[in-house]
Order: structure tokens, then C-alpha cells, then sequence
């Protein structure tokens, strides 16, 4: 007990050593210290960042729905790039035999889209219609805040009915309520029926920007480009029951769907089923690489601070060699001259690592504020700022501190 | 009989200076007893400050044995040796050698840094050695603002500071004018009085005067080892 105190107290003496001689030199310490606050500085924000992509990226799978796979009618892109022919199709029945044939299917939903020019009042806005079924909302998380979503009977019947996004309203609406409104869509006459909970925005693509009606409304009233056959679907939502339907349900699609294409054995898959998790893992992969090569930039910055203070940590024995040979005579024993040098060291880079981490979680803040995009900074991220700039001093400050301690008494003492 | 504070047995120190063997301190053997006020004069060049330094654990001899208060220090390490300096051996330094922007208080405590004492007791312990040289009222005094007479004052205290058993004085009144430097050698001598063993090298005969034993270093060698005839004594400050 007593000697950890000793030992602590000895540590203090060192630091009000280390504090005396770095205000001696104010100037090159504020510059050295420079360094290390631009490298930790660079660091920190590159993890922010990295941390807020990998944010955004779960926020924006979490919008698409859990447990859900999304099937494409093209070949996976690992068979080199599509080429035209291996374009398959998909239809209505395709998805209609996945719910009843593959186990663990909630609901299915297919989709198509094309782009519409909507018209109510004097004001317009162009966006994406999506045609879907009653079963969409619940595959793909989406839920309405004002009015309903379609029915099982608008889709039967093909009625003209639409459910907006916060955005579409905001451009089309002002004032007014727009459930039971009636708007134009490509001139056709449609009445609003509900208006979409905001899912926000995820890089730019914004998720409110969007119409949905059903999908036989759709294919009747709104022309929607070459189609192979009068039920042929841009692609399919598949809800599961859970994660373990999900993982077994992409074989299952993929099998049931070579069957009812009679799709030769040997020959690709002309489909693609990409899942929730695939999607999640795959984009987590991504965004740590982005945020490994961020940081790896940024520790370059970070490498240059450190040999600043390799540089001036030599520089200083140099200058006090005199004063190491003095410590000697007077008693001190290596490791108290060399643990002089590495507080020396250690101080500067934490006060440097100090600011740098201040400096960056004010940037991270107005970036967040500015670019719309989070950058958190954790209590995790701020200790390992600390604890890395202090490791930096060590690291640095260590060869010239072991310079210091090697000194011959007398020879130093004798230094001019 | 105690066995001397300080014995060497053919102390050699080599220097090569251009290819040419130069014997700094050749084959010294002498004693220092416990309570010894000894003078170390000679020409420039004699070796005087080379054999201070290793008597002092500054400096390794090339060969030959040195005994302090009885231990071979060819056994010790650089730790050790690190130790005998703190406890047993008070330097004081023809310029000072005080950390400039530190106050007397803090220069005088810095061996005790190193011997692992308590700030309190450091401070303690430093202001009464500052009392004691005469210097109560200049403690929180930076260097800078010390004459040289008061500087040196504030090195003796720092050499006494661990109580140490020998004190060693390389020119230590060389800096100084001739009013000062009898008052250090004043100072020196009640401390001698007071039991302490003494060895200063100085170039001025009546300043060795001060001390009770001679010694003459010539070409690294002892060429005269004798008590001071006619000693002198410092009208007490
Ligand atoms: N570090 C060294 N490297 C080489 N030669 C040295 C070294 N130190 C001392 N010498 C040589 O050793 C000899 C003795 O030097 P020393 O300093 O002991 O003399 P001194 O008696 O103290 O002289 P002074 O009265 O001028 O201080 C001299 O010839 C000197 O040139
Ligand atoms: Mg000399």
C-alpha cells in the first residue's frame, strides 16, 4: 500500500517535472502537441464516421422489413454481368405458389414501379408509383399515420386509390388534409386514402418520396413499359415467419422457382434472392472496410504526430543532458530519468489527444447538423483517444527516454 | 579500528586522446578517514577532477579497487551505484549546477526525489537545510535571482540534504570572489566540525589552507600527501 503510494507519488513528481519543462519551451510544445491533436483528431472522426455509415446502414435495412427476401428475376451478379438473355421472368403466380409451397411464408407481395407526374390544385410533384398488394405494408415495415393502406379488395377491383409519402403530401397538400382528396396521377383521376408514416431519409435517397397503389390499378390505369405477360412482376417481397424460415426460404424460392421454369439442371439460376440478413451482413462488411480504410488514412496523420514527438523528445535530452547528468549525481537512478522523459512524452500527446478529441466531436456534431448524417462519438471512442495518444508518447517518447537513462553520469554532467 | 570511509588500491583511469594512451589518474592507493577535511591540489591536467569523479561513483575506474564506507563499489550496479550517491555522497560544483526556474526550495529537494521521501518531509527536510546556510528568506528565490555566493549556498544545502557521509567539492569557490569563498570555506569547516568528511579540489594555497590534510596530484599521480601546517580558521560568519 505503502509503496503503490510511493509509487504514485513518484509518478506526480514526474509530471510537475514534465509540466515545468514543456511551459519552459511553450512554443514547441504547443506545436508538438499540434501533431498529435491533428492525428488523433483525423482518427476520431474517421471511426465517427465509420460508426455513423455503419448507423445509417442498419437504419436503412431496419426500413426494408425483418425477415424478408427480395426476389429479382436476373442471375446473381457472381456469375459475371447479366447479359440479356439471362433475364428471367416472375409473375403474380410466381409469388402466389412461393406462399402456399415454401414453408415459413407469411405473405408475399410483388411489385412494379414506374414514374408518374401527379397533378391536385394547381401543384404537381413527380415521383415513383409502386403497385403492390394489401400485404406490402406489413412485409416491408410500413405503416400509415393518417387514413388506411390498400385492401384486399382495391386490389381485386382495381380501384384508384393511393397511399402517399410524407413528401409527395408535403408538395401536393398545404393546409389541407389530403386523405379523400382526389389527385391526378399520369390524368387519371385517383382519391388519396392514406398518407405514410416517415421513414426518413437513408444517403441521400429520400423514403417518403414515394406512392403506392394496388398493383391491378396500377397495370390498368398507368402504362408501365414492356412487359412479358399481363402478370409480370418487377420483383417479389417475401415475408417469413422468422430469421430461420428466412435462411432455409432463399434454396426453397430458388428451387421452387428452376421447377416452375423448368430451368435445365446445370444451367444458372435466372433469379436472385436476396434476404434481410444477407443484406445486413454484406453491408456491415462494407461499411467496416470503409470505416478500416478511413481510420488507416487518418493514422498516417497520426504516425507524422507521433515522430514529432520522437523528434523534440530528442531534442530535449539533447538539450538537457546537462541537467540528466545532474539527476544522476544527485541520486537518480535510470528508470527515474528515463520515466521523466516518457511523463514528458505521455503528457504532450494526451494534452494533444485531449483537444484533438474535443476538436473532433465538435466537427462530428456540425456534421451531423449540417450533412444530416450521425457521426457518434461513444465514451468508448473517447477513452481509446486518451489512452491511444498516451500509448503514441510512450511509443515515441520511449527511444529517446532510454537515450536519456543509458547517459554515462559524468559524461552528461560535463555536456555544455 | 573503523575501516576508512574511502580507500582506493592503484586507481587507474585511462583516456585515449588521439590514438595516445593518456593516464588521467595513474595508480592512485590512498585513505580517507571518517571526519577527514583533505585539499586536492595540483596543476591543471593532474587528474584531480578525473580521480573526484570516481571517488564520487561518477565515473568507472579502468582499474584498480575503490572501498566506500566499505563496499567494493566494482560489485554494484548502475542502480546502486545510483543509491550511494543519494545517501552517501553530497556534490557540490564549481558553477552550481542549479535547474534554472526553481525556486532554492525545490533544487534543494531533488535528492530527495530520488531517495523516495514524502513531499512534506521533503519540504521539511529542505527548508532546514536552507535555514541552516543562512538562506531562510530567499527559499521560493529562482536562481536567477541568487548571487553566486548564495547559489553555492543553495548547492551545499542541496548536498546535505540526504545527510550524506562525505562531501565532495570540485573548485568549489573557482567562481567566486576571494570574500565569498572564505565564507564558503567557513561554511565547510563548521560542517567538518560538525563530523562530516570533506574533499575539495582547489587550485588557490590559501584556500587550501582551510583544510588539515594536502594532497598534490601531479601527471595522475600523488606526488605530496600531508597535514596542513599552518591551518587557517575561518572567523565565524
Ligand atoms: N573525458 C575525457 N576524455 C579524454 N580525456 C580526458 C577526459 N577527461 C579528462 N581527460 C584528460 O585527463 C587528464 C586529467 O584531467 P582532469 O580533468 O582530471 O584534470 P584536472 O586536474 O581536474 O585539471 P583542472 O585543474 O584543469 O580542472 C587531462 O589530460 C585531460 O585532458
Ligand atoms: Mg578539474
Amino acid at each position: 500500500m505503502s509503496e503503490l503510494l510511493s509509487a504514485l507519488a513518484g509518478w506526480g513528481v514526474n509530471i510537475a517535472i514534465a509540466i515545468t519543462a514543456l511551459r519552459t519551451n511553450l512554443l514547441r510544445s504547443i506545436l508538438t502537441t499540434l501533431g498529435v491533436m491533428i492525428g488523433v483528431f483525423s482518427v476520431i472522426l474517421a471511426v465517427a464516421v465509420g460508426n455513423g455509415a455503419q448507423v445509417s446502414v442498419t437504419q436503412q435495412i431496419a426500413t426494408l422489413g425483418s425477415n424478408m427476401a427480395i426476389v429479382v428475376p436476373e442471375p446473381e451478379r457472381a456469375n459475371g454481368p447479366p447479359r440479356p438473355g439471362d433475364r428471367g421472368r416472375l409473375t403474380e403466380r410466381d409469388g402466389d405458389a412461393i406462399a402456399r409451397q415454401v414453408p415459413g411464408v407469411n405473405a408475399v407481395a410483388p411489385q412494379i414501379r414506374t414514374s408518374v407526374q401527379m397533378v391536385t390544385g394547381g401543384r404537381s410533384a413527380s415521383t415513383q408509383a409502386i403497385g403492390s398488394t394489401e400485404d406490402y405494408a406489413s412485409i416491408s415495415n410500413l405503416a400509415t399515420e393518417d387514413g388506411r393502406f390498400l385492401t384486399k379488395s382495391d386490389v381485386g377491383a382495381a380501384t384508384r386509390v393511393v397511399v402517399i409519402g410524407q413528401t409527395v403530401a408535403d408538395k401536393l397538400f398545404v393546409d389541407i388534409n389530403p386523405i379523400g382528396e382526389t389527385v391526378r396521377i399520369n390524368r387519371v383521376p385517383f382519391t388519396v386514402i392514406g398518407l405514410l408514416e416517415s421513414k426518413g431519409s437513408n444517403l441521400g435517397t429520400d423514403n417518403d418520396d414515394q406512392i403506392i397503389m394496388p398493383i391491378s390499378t396500377l397495370r390498368q390505369r398507368l402504362s408501365t413499359g414492356p412487359a412479358q405477360g399481363p402478370d409480370d412482376v418487377t420483383l417479389l417481397f417475401v415475408g417469413f415467419e422468422d430469421e430461420e424460415a428466412l435462411v432455409a426460404g432463399d434454396r426453397e424460392i430458388k428451387s421452387l422457382l428452376r421447377a416452375r421454369y423448368r430451368v435445365s439442371k446445370g444451367k444458372i439460376t435466372p433469379f436472385t434472392v436476396r434476404t434481410t440478413k444477407e443484406i445486413a451482413e454484406t453491408s456491415g462488411q462494407v461499411t467496416q472496410i470503409f470505416q478500416a480504410v478511413l481510420v488507416a488514412i487518418a493514422s498516417i496523420s497520426l504516425l507524422v504526430g507521433g515522430i514529432g514527438i520522437m523528434n523534440i523528445m530528442l531534442v530535449s535530452v539533447t538539450e538537457r543532458t546537462r541537467e540528466i547528468g545532474l539527476r544522476m549525481a544527485l541520486g537518480a537512478k535510470r528508470r527515474d530519468i528515463r520515466n521523466q522523459f516518457l511523463v514528458e512524452a505521455a503528457v504532450l500527446c494526451i494534452i494533444g489527444g485531449a483537444i484533438g478529441l474535443m476538436l473532433a466531436m465538435l466537427a462530428a456534431a456540425i456534421f451531423q447538423q449540417v450533412a444530416d448524417f450521425p457521426a457518434p462519438i461513444g465514451w468508448d471512442t473517447a477513452l481509446m483517444a486518451i489512452a491511444f495518444s498516451a500509448v503514441i508518447g510512450l511509443a515515441f517518447g520511449g527511444y529517446p527516454a532510454i537515450r536519456a537513462s543509458r547517459l554515462s553520469p559524468i559524461e552528461a554532467l560535463r555536456s555544455e | 579500528m573503523t575501516a576508512p570511509l574511502l580507500e582506493t588500491h592503484d586507481l587507474v583511469k585511462d583516456y585515449v586522446i588521439g590514438g595516445e594512451l593518456v593516464h588521467a589518474v595513474n595508480r592512485v592507493s590512498l585513505r580517507i578517514q571518517r571526519g577527514e577535511f583533505v585539499a586536492i591540489m595540483g596543476t591543471s591536467g593532474s587528474g584531480k577532477s578525473t580521480f573526484m569523479n570516481m571517488i564520487g561513483c561518477l565515473d568507472v575506474p579502468t582499474s584498480g579497487t575503490l572501498l566506500l564506507d566499505g563496499i567494493d563499489t566494482k560489485t554494484l550496479d548502475s542502480d546502486a551505484l545510483a543509491d550511494i550517491r543519494n545517501r552517501k555522497i553530497g556534490f557540490v560544483f564549481q558553477q552550481f549546477n542549479l535547474l534554472a526556474r526553481t525556486s532554492a526550495l525545490d533544487n534543494v529537494a531533488v535528492p530527495l526525489i530520488y531517495a523516495g521521501v514524502r513531499a512534506a518531509e521533503r519540504r521539511e527536510r529542505a527548508q532546514a537545510k536552507l535555514e541552516a546556510m543562512g538562506l531562510a528568506n530567499r527559499m521560493q528565490n529562482t536562481p536567477a535571482k541568487l548571487s553566486g555566493g548564495q547559489q553555492q549556498r543553495v548547492a551545499i544545502a542541496r548536498a546535505l540534504v540526504t545527510d550524506p557521509l562525505i562531501l565532495l567539492a570540485d573548485e568549489p569557490t573557482g567562481a567566486l570572489d576571494s570574500q565569498t569563498s572564505l565564507d564558503i570555506m567557513g561554511i565547510f569547516q563548521k560542517l567538518n566540525d560538525e563530523g562530516i568528511t570533506l574533499v575539495i579540489v582547489t587550485h588557490e594555497p590559501d584556500i587550501a589552507e582551510y583544510a588539515e590534510r594536502r594532497i598534490v596530484f601531479r601527471d595522475g599521480q600523488v606526488i605530496e600527501d600531508a597535514p596542513v601546517t599552518s591551518r587557517r580558521r575561518a572567523t565565524a560568519a
